[in-house]
C-alpha cells in the first residue's frame, strides 16, 4: 500500500533568480523574500562588492517589506501593487510582487529600466504557466 | 448616544493607537472587561463600533481604549475616522456591555480563589488591561497572569504598566498583589524584533507541555495547570481562541458556552475575527 502523498508545487527561487541575474548584464543581485522577512532565495553577481553589510541588508529588506504591506492598504481604491523603483546614486532597487512573495531586484543606476522589467516580467509569467 | 470628547491619542504605530475618550457627565460605572460603542458622523450619519475597553472601572476620569486600524480587505469606517480625528474632537458613546468579565463566584455559589489566566492576542490585551488595573485596586488577592501576543514588539502596547505591576508584585510579596505579565512575538525573526529575548511563538504555546510534561505556564506558576486551579480569559482572533482551546480541551477544561450541566466552566473568550 502506497501513502497518499501531497503535491506541492512551489516555484524553484533558486532557477528562478538564476533566469533573472543572467536576464540583463546591468542586474546586479535578485531574490525572494517572503511577507516575514525571511530570503527564500538570492543570487548575486560575481565579482561586485556588496554596497550593504549583512545588518544593512536586513535593515533594507524591512523597509521594503514595510512599504509594501502599506502600500497594500490602497488595493481596495487602487488595486494591486505591480511595480517599485528606488533609484539611488549608486544603485537602483526595484520590487515585483509574485504569488505572495516580494521579488528583490538591483540593477547598476541611470540605465534603460523598461527592457530589464519586460524581460523580469516575461520570466515570471512564464513560471505562473508552469 | 451620550456625548464625550477624544481626550488624548497616543500613536504607537502608524496603524496602532492609544485613544482616551472623557464623557460629559462622568465615566459610569461598568465591569473589567466589557466594551463600550463609540459612535463618529459620517456624511450625515453616525458610524458605531464596539471597542473593548482598557481603563479599569475605578478609573472615573475616562475611558481608554487601544485600537489598531487594519485596512485589510478593507478599512473599518469608525477606526479609519478615529485614527483621523484630533484631541478635542466631540466622539458619542453608548453604555457599556459584554460579558468577558471576572467570575467572583463558582457555580456553586462559593468564592472563586481560583488563578486567573488572561489570554490577549494583539488588541485583544485591551480587557486584560482592565482586568489587571482593577484586580490591582479592589486587592485581589488571586493570582493573576497576564500573556500577550503579538506580532513585533511595538505592538506590546502596554508593557510598561504591565511590567510595572508585576515589579509590584515582587516588591509587596504575593501574598499582598500576586501579578505575573509575559509575552510572546510570533516573527522573532523579523528585523523590527531583533532585540526580542522573550518568549518566541503563538501566545497559546504557552500552554503547550515541553519533553518533561511541563508548560511554560506551568512553570511560570509553579504547578500544573489544572482546571481546578486555574480559570482561563481569552480574547483575540478566532485563531487565538481554537488555538487555546486545543491544548485545554485535552485538560478536560470546557468554555462557559459549553458548560456542564451543574454550570461549571474553566474558560471565558471574546473573539473579534
Amino acid at each position: 500500500m502506497g501513502m497518499a502523498e501531497e503535491i506541492v508545487t512551489q516555484p524553484n527561487y533558486e532557477k528562478l533568480c538564476s533566469t533573472i541575474l543572467n536576464s540583463s548584464e546591468h542586474i546586479r543581485f535578485t531574490g525572494f523574500v517572503n511577507d516575514k522577512s525571511k530570503i527564500l532565495h538570492s543570487a548575486q553577481r560575481d565579482n561586485l562588492d556588496s554596497l550593504l553589510s549583512d545588518h544593512e541588508i536586513g535593515m533594507s529588506i524591512h523597509y521594503t517589506l514595510e512599504r509594501w504591506r502599506k502600500a497594500q492598504n490602497f488595493t481596495f481604491r487602487l488595486g494591486k501593487e505591480r511595480l517599485t523603483f528606488t533609484e539611488y546614486d549608486h544603485v537602483t532597487l526595484v520590487t515585483i510582487p509574485f504569488k505572495g512573495k516580494l521579488l528583490l531586484v538591483s540593477t547598476e543606476p541611470r540605465i534603460s529600466y523598461d527592457p530589464i522589467i519586460e524581460k523580469v516580467n516575461s520570466i515570471l509569467t512564464d513560471w505562473e504557466k508552469m | 448616544m451620550e456625548n464625550g470628547t477624544i481626550t488624548y491619542v497616543q500613536s504607537l504605530r502608524e496603524d496602532l493607537g492609544i485613544f482616551r475618550v472623557t464623557p460629559e457627565n462622568g465615566v459610569p460605572d461598568f465591569k473589567a472587561g466589557q466594551f463600550l460603542t463609540l459612535g463618529l458622523p459620517l456624511e450625515s450619519k453616525i458610524v458605531n463600533r464596539a471597542y473593548s475597553i482598557a481603563s479599569s472601572p475605578e478609573n472615573k476620569k475616562f475611558f481608554e481604549f487601544v485600537i489598531r486600524w487594519v485596512r485589510r480587505p478593507l478599512p473599518g469606517r469608525l477606526t479609519s475616522l478615529l485614527f483621523n480625528a484630533k484631541v478635542g474632537d466631540k466622539i458619542s458613546w453608548a453604555k457599556p456591555a459584554g460579558n468577558l468579565t471576572i467570575n467572583n463566584t463558582l457555580a456553586s455559589g462559593e468564592k472563586d480563589t481560583r488563578r486567573i489566566v488572561c489570554i490577549g492576542g494583539g488588541t485583544g490585551l485591551a480587557p486584560f488591561v482592565s482586568f489587571a488595573q482593577h484586580l490591582h485596586d479592589t486587592n485581589d488577592k488571586r493570582e493573576i497572569v497576564v500573556l500577550h501576543g503579538a506580532s513585533y514588539v511595538d505592538e506590546l502596547s502596554y508593557k510598561q504598566l504591565l511590567t510595572d505591576l508585576e515589579n509590584e508584585s515582587i516588591d509587596k510579596g504575593k501574598d499582598k498583589w500576586n501579578f505575573k505579565y509575559r509575552a510572546a512575538i510570533s516573527r522573532p525573526e523579523e528585523w523590527t524584533n531583533r532585540a526580542w529575548n522573550g518568549h518566541k511563538g503563538r501566545i497559546e504555546q504557552f500552554l503547550r507541555s515541553n519533553d518533561d510534561g511541563k508548560s511554560p505556564l506551568d512553570e511560570l506558576v509553579g504547578e500544573k495547570i489544572t482546571k481546578d486551579n486555574t480559570m482561563f480569559y481569552v480574547c483575540g482572533w478566532q485563531g487565538t481562541i481554537d488555538g487555546t482551546m486545543d491544548y485545554l480541551k485535552t485538560k478536560n477544561f470546557v468554555t462557559e458556552k459549553n458548560k456542564r450541566e451543574d454550570g461549571s466552566y474553566e474558560v471565558k473568550f471574546e473573539s473579534y475575527g
